[in-house]
């Protein structure tokens, strides 16, 4: 590592190491590893009664119809919200870098969501989309005569479970879009410019291509994000209601290991949820130079 | 030398051009249309925290109503959420300057020091990626039992006080910066609290500052882990108070008004910490592709 190794008191860089290295181990490593041993016990009441099971808990769940409709739920709204995200933040963020670059009022009112708590972005959707009193449902039915029941009906409720998640998750995407429209030569943009390129042309076979790296990095962590967040939005919008529809994997761990108890089940969710994190992170480091993200 | 001053007049005109004719109109009006719609909820939300429950059940009353003051102070006083504010900016803060402080600590001993086994501390750091809260979340929960910090301010802010992504980023700041300073700090006998807070923190001011919004707005909207562990409603955050209040108001103690007041309060911090640092936020953020 070149000449910028200038100590070697190995004594003060455990001591620099020290206080990330606790923190990591004792609340990141341990209890991470300790899921695993969690997930083979049947753990109930609170942890008094703990009974080694073997593999009766990951069992229970691959056969379990409700866990196979989660896994399914979770893995369309996944594609869903994925796709939205990446569509509405690549038309914005094109838009903001051809004719406002350099605004901050445009960028600012493009990214803002990210600050959004997820639980805001819930209870304000679940009030605009509210079937008696919500101001969305009146309009919608007003001009389409039809009755937007969004919390009984299971198509309506996935897709208001998806356009939160894309509303809540456009201005992050937008942020790493804009930078890689600005590291685009300008001379490029300029030459197919004066060529009478029309602008949608520029963006599907100029910019596209050229941004692919950061599409493809964002296209990854979308999908982590999703297959992990979403908690909040469920447990304020839909408590994975109706008929299952919206039960997202993360929801039913919460459920079944802090409102059911049972932690071992929850365990063995979480040693599933892992496989998921694990391919998705391989996948990161392997394919995007970008090994790191926010969660 | 010629072709050059054509070429340059030629965009010249083209400019002049195309500045005469707004030719940008029709995408301005596009992209107002869409921010536009992507504030709509915000707004709306806005404008139903100040109405009465009368106001609130006139769905087309969209005027701001008249209890616009008094929705905010029935929160503060009645809802306890002076104490859920004072206790997320607390969570906050901890989680903040803690990730911040012992970040650059573990990017210090990785830069700038020579040790055994280095690539296998980095390594073990950077692989905690693998072990977001929803994998762990069901042995921490017992480790805080056990540690007997449930329902206290240390389960919601101590398991989060490392990160391998601000370490990951620091290393490479850290490693950007030139050879020279380094040399010179190593000819001149500097040590290294006195390197770092004379020489490298002063040039990743910025950077910091950026981590600290990004942390900042992911600790305030943290809400899975705190509803978890914490029960008692003394020390819990603003986000599950809006989640209180939702359930409140499907018991019919309060109307929806009031939870639109809460969610534009839980909201506020993090929106107005955004909007002042959303450059160095920015900049952060995106030092990846760089």
């Amino acid at each position: 590592m070149s000449g910028k190794e200038i100590y070697d008191s190995n004594w003060q860089a455990a001591l620099f190491l020290l206080p990330t290295m606790s923190v990591v181990v004792l609340f990141l490593y341990y209890p991470g590893l300790e899921t695993f041993r969690y997930s083979v016990y049947s753990t109930l009441f609170f942890g008094m009664d703990k009974t080694f099971v073997g593999l009766d808990n990951f069992e229970a769940l691959l056969t379990s119809e409700e866990y196979h409709q989660s896994l399914l739920v979770t893995t369309l709204w996944s594609a869903v919200v994925m796709f939205g995200r990446l569509a509405v933040a690549l038309v914005v963020s094109y838009m903001i870098y051809e004719v406002a670059r350099g605004s901050s009022f445009y960028l600012i009112a493009a990214i803002w969501p990210y600050a959004m708590p997820a639980v805001v972005t819930g209870a304000i959707l679940s009030f605009v989309a509210h079937p008696e009193l919500g101001i969305f449902s009146y309009y919608l039915e007003v001009f389409t005569g039809i009755q937007f029941d969004w919390f009984s009906n299971p198509v309506y409720a996935f897709i208001l479970l998806s356009g939160a998640a894309i509303w809540k998750g456009i201005g992050f995407n937008v942020i790493f879009m804009l930078a890689a429209f600005s590291n685009v030569p300008g001379a490029l943009s300029e030459a197919a410019e004066l060529d009478g390129v029309s602008r949608w042309k520029m963006l599907t076979r100029v910019y596209v291509p050229l941004i692919s790296p950061t599409l493809f990095y964002l296209l990854v962590i979308n999908l982590m994000k999703s297959f992990f967040g979403g908690f909040a939005l469920v447990d304020m919008m839909t408590n994975g209601e109706p008929g299952g529809w919206t039960n997202i994997l993360i929801y039913k761990l919460y459920v079944d290991a802090f409102q059911q108890n049972n932690l071992g089940i929850g365990a063995a969710e979480s040693v599933i949820l892992f496989t998921i994190v694990a391919a998705l992170t391989i996948v990161q480091f392997r394919y995007t130079e970008k090994f790191v993200h926010y969660g | 030398m010629a072709t050059k001053t054509d070429q340059t007049s030629h965009v010249d005109l083209y400019d002049s051009f195309s500045n005469a004719v707004p030719k940008n109109a029709g995408l301005h009006a596009l992209l107002l249309f869409t921010v536009g719609i992507i504030a709509t909820p915000l707004i709306l939300a806005l404008i139903f925290s100040t109405q009465s429950l009368y106001e609130i059940y006139t769905i087309t009353d969209l005027m701001p109503g008249s209890e616009g003051f008094s929705n905010y102070v029935e929160l503060f006083t009645e809802w306890n959420f002076l104490t859920y504010m004072i206790n997320s900016f607390i969570m906050a803060s901890i989680i903040v300057t803690g990730k911040i402080i012992f970040s650059i600590c573990a990017a210090t001993a990785i830069v700038y020091y020579d040790f055994p086994y280095k690539d296998a501390v980095f390594f073990l750091i950077l692989m905690t990626l693998m072990f977001p809260l929803k994998i762990r979340i069901v042995p921490l929960f017992e480790l805080m039992a056990v540690l007997n910090w449930s329902n206290s301010i240390w389960a919601i802010t101590i398991p989060y006080i490392s990160s391998a992504t601000t370490v990951f980023l620091l290393r490479q700041y850290f490693l950007s910066i030139p050879d020279s300073y380094v040399e010179t700090a190593r000819l001149d006998g500097v040590g290294p609290l006195k390197f770092l807070v004379y020489v490298v923190l002063p040039m990743a001011k910025g950077f910091l500052v950026g981590v600290g919004v990004i942390r900042f707005i992911g600790a305030w909207n943290q809400y899975l882990w705190p509803l978890v562990v914490i029960n008692d409603q003394s020390e819990q955050v603003v986000q599950v108070g809006v989640r209180n209040l939702q359930q409140a108001a499907q018991s019919g103690f309060t109307d929806w008004s009031l939870i639109m007041a809460g969610s534009i309060v839980a909201l506020l911090p993090p929106l107005i910490i955004l909007i002042i640092f959303h450059r160095p936020l920015l900049d952060t953020m995106t030092m990846q592709q760089k």
